[in-house]
This record gives C-alpha cells, sequence and structure tokens, in this order.
C-alpha cells in the first residue's frame, strides 16, 4: 500500500490539454474521490495513474515511484471499470483470480485469495458463474473482487456504480465504502455524481476543464466552497447563485433583483465586500419562506417527498433572478402564489463576479 | 353461414408458409432436382446423351478407382495449408488491429485477392512458380541458383505450390473475417488485462484468443470447404491437375471424368462423395456456430 501524488501531471490531447497541471496527493489508505461534470479530465486522469494513457509533463507518483514511464502490469494498481470489463469467457472466480494467474501465483493461493475475497463481496455462490449469468450487482462486485484479491498499492474506480439502478446504486455505495476502509488501500474514485462523491470520499477533488478546482473533505466543501463553480456543483440542488449589487456603509446593502437585503457588518466582515457587484450564494436549504423578506412568485413546485424544491422567481424593476428553497414536505404553496423571502445569511456565500473566486478573508 | 376465421397464431403460420413457398420452390428445383438427378446418375452410365442403368455396383467400382483415392488424399494433403491460411491472416489482423503506421493501406493491400478472380490469381502464381518465373529469378538474384525449381512441373512440389497460392487467395477473407472479430472486442477487456499484469502475449492468449473463438470456427469451416470445393479455377490454370494426378483434387477430378472422359454417372458420384464431405464440414460448422460456448 502507498500514497500516490500527482504532481503537476498535464495531459494534451490534440493540442488542447484534457488535465492542466493536476497537483494532488492521496494519502496511504485514504479515499478519494474526484468528481466533475462531463468531460472535465477525471477519467484521464484515473488512467494516467492506471498507466493507459501517456503523461505529457509532470510527474505521477505511487510511493515514493516515479511511475510515468511504468508499463500498467507493474504498477501494482487495480482498477474497476466503468463497464466492469470482466472477462467473458472465464468464470466468476477465473476472472477473480486472473491477475495472481499471470503474476504465477499457485493455483491453492489463487483459491484461497479468491474464496476470502468473494466471502467479503458475498460471491460464493456464483463463483462458478460466467458474468453473463450475474445481476448488474453481482457484475460490480466481481470488479470489486477481481481488484482486491491482488492486495494492490491503490485501487482505482472509474464511475464503478453508474450502471446500476438508484436503489443498488446506495447499496454498493456503501459496499464498497466499507471494503476500502476494511482494506485500508488509498483509492481514487472518480464519479460525476456529486452525491457519491459527498458520502464515499474521505477528500472530495472537484475538476473542471482539466483543471483542479478544489481539494476539501466532503463537508468543507460544501460550507466553504473555493468559487462558484463548486458551489454550483456540489449540493442537490446545487446553491442559488445570484448576481448582487454591494453598497458599503458600515452595514452592507445587497440589490438583488431590485430589491435589497441588508447584511449586517459581523456577517460581512468574513468577506472582501466592496462597492460594485458580487455573485451571491445561497443554497436552498438557507432559504425561508414566509410572510416578509424579498417579493417573489413561485413558478413551480417539485414535491420529492421528504421536502418540496420551491422554483420562484425574483422579480421587481424589470430585473428577474431565478432561485430554488427547499420547504416541507406537505406544503401550501402553488405555482402561481406571491410570497416574501428571506436567506440565512450566516451561511450565505460571496464569489468574484469575474474569477468566481471566493471572496471569504484568507482564502 | 358465417366462415370461420383463422386465429392470430394461424394467420401468423399460413403467411409464413406463403411467404416461404417462393425460396422453398426455388431450393428444391436448383438444389434438390440436381442432387437427386446426381443420386440417380450415379447408379448409371451416362454418356450425356444415354443413360444405362447400372445399380449399386457403380459406387463399389468407383471406391476401387485409384484416381478417386489419389484425389482424395490430394485434397487430404492439402488440408495442412488450412493452419497456415488461418494463421497468417490472424496475425496480420491483430498487426492491423494495432493500428501500425499505414494500417488502412495494408488492410486494402491484403483484401485485394479476395476481390480478384481466382483465374487470374492462379494465372499470376503459375508465372510466379514457373521454371522461367519470378520465384526462381529471386533465388537467382540471391546467388542461389543451386536450389531452384520447377515447383509446376515437379510432382512433389506442385501440390504445395498449389497449397501456397490458396493461403494467398484466403488471406484477404480470413483477414476482414478477423478484423471484423476484433473490432466487435471490448477495448476495456484488453486495458483490464494490461493492469492485471498481462503482457502482449498473455492478452492475445487468454482475451483475444478466446474472443476470436467463434470467428476462427467460422473462418476453419469455410477455409476446408473452400479448399474442397473451390480450386477448381486455381488447378485449370496452374497445373491441369497435373503433372500426373499430383495435383487432382475431388472437384477436378470430377471435371475430368464427366468433361474430358464423358462418364458423367461416375462425375456424378464423386460430386456425392465430395458432397458429402463438404456436408459433414457444414453440419460441424452450424453445430459450432449454433452452440453455446
Amino acid at each position: 500500500m502507498a500514497a500516490i501524488t500527482f504532481d503537476g501531471v498535464t495531459k494534451i490531447f490534440a493540442g488542447k490539454p484534457a488535465v492542466d497541471s493536476l497537483s494532488l496527493h492521496i494519502d496511504d489508505g485514504e479515499f478519494m474521490v474526484l468528481v466533475g461534470p462531463s468531460g472535465c479530465g477525471k477519467t484521464t486522469a484515473l488512467r494516467m495513474l492506471a498507466g493507459l494513457e501517456e503523461i505529457t509533463t509532470g510527474r505521477l507518483l505511487i510511493g515514493d515511484q516515479v511511475v510515468n514511464n511504468v508499463l500498467p502490469k507493474d504498477r501494482d494498481v487495480a482498477m474497476v471499470f466503468q463497464n466492469y470489463a470482466l472477462y467473458p469467457h472465464m468464470s466468476v472466480a477465473q476472472n477473480m483470480g486472473f491477475a495472481l494467474k499471470i503474476r504465477g501465483e499457485s493455483k491453492d493461493v489463487i483459491r484461497s485469495k479468491v474464496s476470502d475475497a468473494a466471502e467479503i463481496l458475498r460471491l460464493t455462490d456464483y463463483l462458478d458463474r460466467r458474468p453473463r449469468a450475474l445481476s448488474g450487482g453481482q457484475r460490480q462486485r466481481v470488479a470489486m473482487g477481481r481488484a482486491i484479491v491482488r492486495s494492490p498499492q491503490a485501487f482505482l474506480m472509474d464511475e464503478p456504480l453508474s450502471n446500476l439502478d438508484a436503489k443498488l446504486r446506495v447499496e454498493m455505495r456503501l459496499e464498497i465504502a466499507r471494503i476500502q476502509r476494511l482494506l485500508g488501500v488509498a483509492t481514487l474514485y472518480v464519479t460525476h455524481d456529486q452525491v457519491e462523491a459527498m458520502t464515499m470520499g474521505d477528500r472530495v477533488a472537484v475538476m473542471r476543464d482539466g483543471q483542479l478546482q478544489q481539494v476539501a473533505r466532503p463537508q468543507d466543501l460544501y460550507d466553504r466552497p473555493a468559487n462558484d463553480f463548486v458551489a454550483g456543483f456540489i449540493g442537490s440542488p446545487p446553491m442559488n447563485l445570484l448576481r448582487a449589487g454591494v453598497a458599503r456603509d458600515g452595514d452592507v446593502t445587497l440589490s438583488i433583483a431590485g430589491q435589497s437585503v441588508t447584511l449586517p457588518e459581523r456577517l460581512a466582515s468574513p468577506y472582501h465586500l466592496a462597492n460594485g457587484e458580487v455573485t451571491f450564494g445561497i443554497r436552498p436549504e438557507d432559504i425561508v419562506v414566509g410572510a416578509t423578506g424579498l417579493r417573489a412568485r413561485v413558478e413551480r413546485c417539485e414535491a420529492l417527498g421528504a421536502e418540496t424544491l420551491v422554483h420562484l422567481s425574483l422579480n421587481a424593476k424589470g430585473a428577474s433572478q431565478h432561485l430554488v428553497a427547499k420547504a416541507g414536505p406537505r406544503t401550501t404553496i402553488v405555482a402561481g402564489d406571491d410570497l416574501a423571502v428571506t436567506f440565512a445569511l450566516e451561511h450565505a456565500h460571496f464569489f468574484d463576479v469575474t474569477s468566481g473566486a471566493t471572496l471569504r478573508v484568507g482564502s | 353461414m358465417k366462415a370461420r376465421r383463422l386465429t392470430l397464431s394461424q394467420r401468423r403460420q399460413l403467411a409464413g408458409v406463403v411467404f416461404a413457398l417462393p425460396a422453398l420452390a426455388l431450393v428444391i428445383g436448383l438444389i434438390g432436382v440436381p442432387i437427386g438427378q446426381a443420386v440417380y446418375y450415379s447408379f448409371t452410365q451416362w454418356d450425356g446423351i444415354t443413360t444405362t442403368w447400372i445399380g449399386p455396383s457403380t459406387w463399389s467400382q468407383a471406391f476401387h478407382n485409384s484416381d478417386l483415392w489419389t484425389a482424395l488424399k490430394n485434397n487430404a494433403a492439402l488440408l495442412i495449408w488450412v493452419p497456415v491460411a488461418l494463421g497468417l491472416p490472424l496475425a496480420i489482423a491483430v498487426l492491423l488491429h494495432q493500428r501500425v503506421a499505414g494500417w488502412k493501406i495494408f488492410r486494402s493491400i491484403y483484401f485485394l485477392p479476395t476481390a480478384i478472380s481466382w483465374v487470374v490469381l492462379g494465372l499470376v502464381a503459375e508465372r510466379f512458380f514457373a521454371y522461367q518465373g519470378t520465384l526462381n529469378s529471386i533465388i537467382h538474384a540471391i546467388g542461389l541458383s543451386g536450389v531452384t525449381t520447377n515447383m509446376l512441373g515437379n510432382e512433389s512440389t506442385a501440390l504445395s505450390a498449389l497449397g501456397i497460392t490458396f493461403v494467398f487467395t484466403m488471406i484477404g477473407t480470413n483477414t476482414m473475417l478477423f478484423l471484423t472479430g476484433l473490432a466487435t472486442l471490448d477495448p476495456s477487456l484488453e486495458e483490464a488485462a494490461r493492469i492485471d499484469g498481462a503482457g502482449r502475449w498473455r492478452i492475445f492468449r487468454h482475451i483475444t484468443l478466446p474472443h476470436l473463438s467463434r470467428f476462427i470456427q467460422l473462418a476453419f469451416v469455410m477455409t476446408v470447404i473452400a479448399l474442397f470445393s473451390a480450386l477448381f479455377s486455381l488447378i485449370f490454370v496452374m497445373t491441369g491437375g497435373g503433372p500426373g494426378y499430383a495435383t487432382t483434387t475431388m472437384e477436378f477430378l470430377i471435371y475430368q471424368t464427366g468433361f474430358s472422359q464423358g462418364q458423367f454417372g461416375t462425375a456424378a458420384l464423386y460430386g456425392l462423395i465430395l458432397f458429402a464431405i463438404t456436408g459433414v464440414v457444414g453440419i460441424v460448422q452450424l453445430r459450432l456456430i449454433g452452440s453455446d460456448l
């Protein structure tokens, strides 16, 4: 087992950087989730670590060894593919034992390790089956089994849950996290699903357009996003990002869609807020629908059972901005209602309009 | 009185029969009837005009004919070229699949023999293997004049020259077949194997080859059937079945017996034997393709 270090790693495809100067350290035993939208470079980063893509510049280390020019077979990493990549002509046991067979382990050792892994993954009854005779969840577990029998230096997982239905995905999310903690192997897990990122990772790295945006523990990522992209990407539904005018005179007055909100000095002081414009961020759960506050019209309600998402339009003096609030499960709010909303400003965020970076002091 | 209406299932069955009838009529007319006639003529002496019924003795006499056994032996000897006709295209396909520089050009070149008439290929091969042909010119050029040989004129080498030409004619078809098979191989399987620690050979042995097994089986059957039933044009232009009977295969023997010697009854009998051999290969093919590997 070993730590993993991306040190200024860049990958250029057709003249354009797919991964741009990625620097990321994954501690031994740590579960790191790499998350971002499609095309952000997360899978390319994973494939470079696996040795399936060459590195254009930078250094990639597993433990203390630079592995830029080390073949995949010599890196001692195990990978779980999005489509599982199970060998269709081999049984479950043969799939799981293939790497050990290639390594020249004896049949007894292979049988023993496969049996142990099958027990952890609850696959003992399926060892003689071919992959096509298994359900999606079972195939996923075989792919996991193939990785864990090797006791590798690191686990690499490329969206391994994306082919499963919602219920199974929740189960396997817990299962993978459990196994990873049981084995204590450094893991890089790639996903575009921020729920997986938040629930599984010890830390989460957010990528966009090949560049790393922020690395932090899930709750820190949620509470203190480094920029408006992370703020909008992490959280479901995402943070509301509204254009706001700032007028500073002791307290700060925010002008949102032509309406004014006063931000007390004690809440404004953690931010560099100067007269001008900012991006004001507020999460749906930090919006309170009541009798007083900013005037808003309900455009649509989405009842999710446990809660209701209320889509609102802040509208005054010709300016209009859209935001989403959370209401209770049995709310009486309906589309077309005119309401008033207030913000829990102690949880508000402010970002630079141009760069998108947080205006939090010290960030 | 109201006519009884057919159920949906019966109407579907009826429609199936109606649609199948034209094809069935063609199969019976163009394949079934000639086979039946061949069976009949195999028990006769038929010179193309008059037919005399002989009976089952024609079959026992045929099996005492050394020419038949020579032809069968030649067919069997040519079978040793089947692994080459499969292995060489497999190697080419695997190389092309690596997307080596110029692979599209190479693919077209390898497929070229398939698009050319076997008569033309036979003529080219005849000029290649002839005593004053290209092969001996090359041997001269590299200073090995002592080993020049008349491959087509020599009984011991003519069949090999035919076999090599056959391999050449099959390269395109089999290469394309294997390339198709390789195109259906999920690249992530190879990547998974690489990460599992496998090198090129082990990936080929444990991942690629098992994936291609169906394609190899199909290529094997097609190649064997071609060997038994499609060599006529090559033999006709390269050797004429000689020297002696050195390159006379079953299908060439049928031609010689029927059209050179005018013994159409015996030729029909030989045709049935060849039909039985290729039939067995065909059944094996169906079994393999239909089997659950």
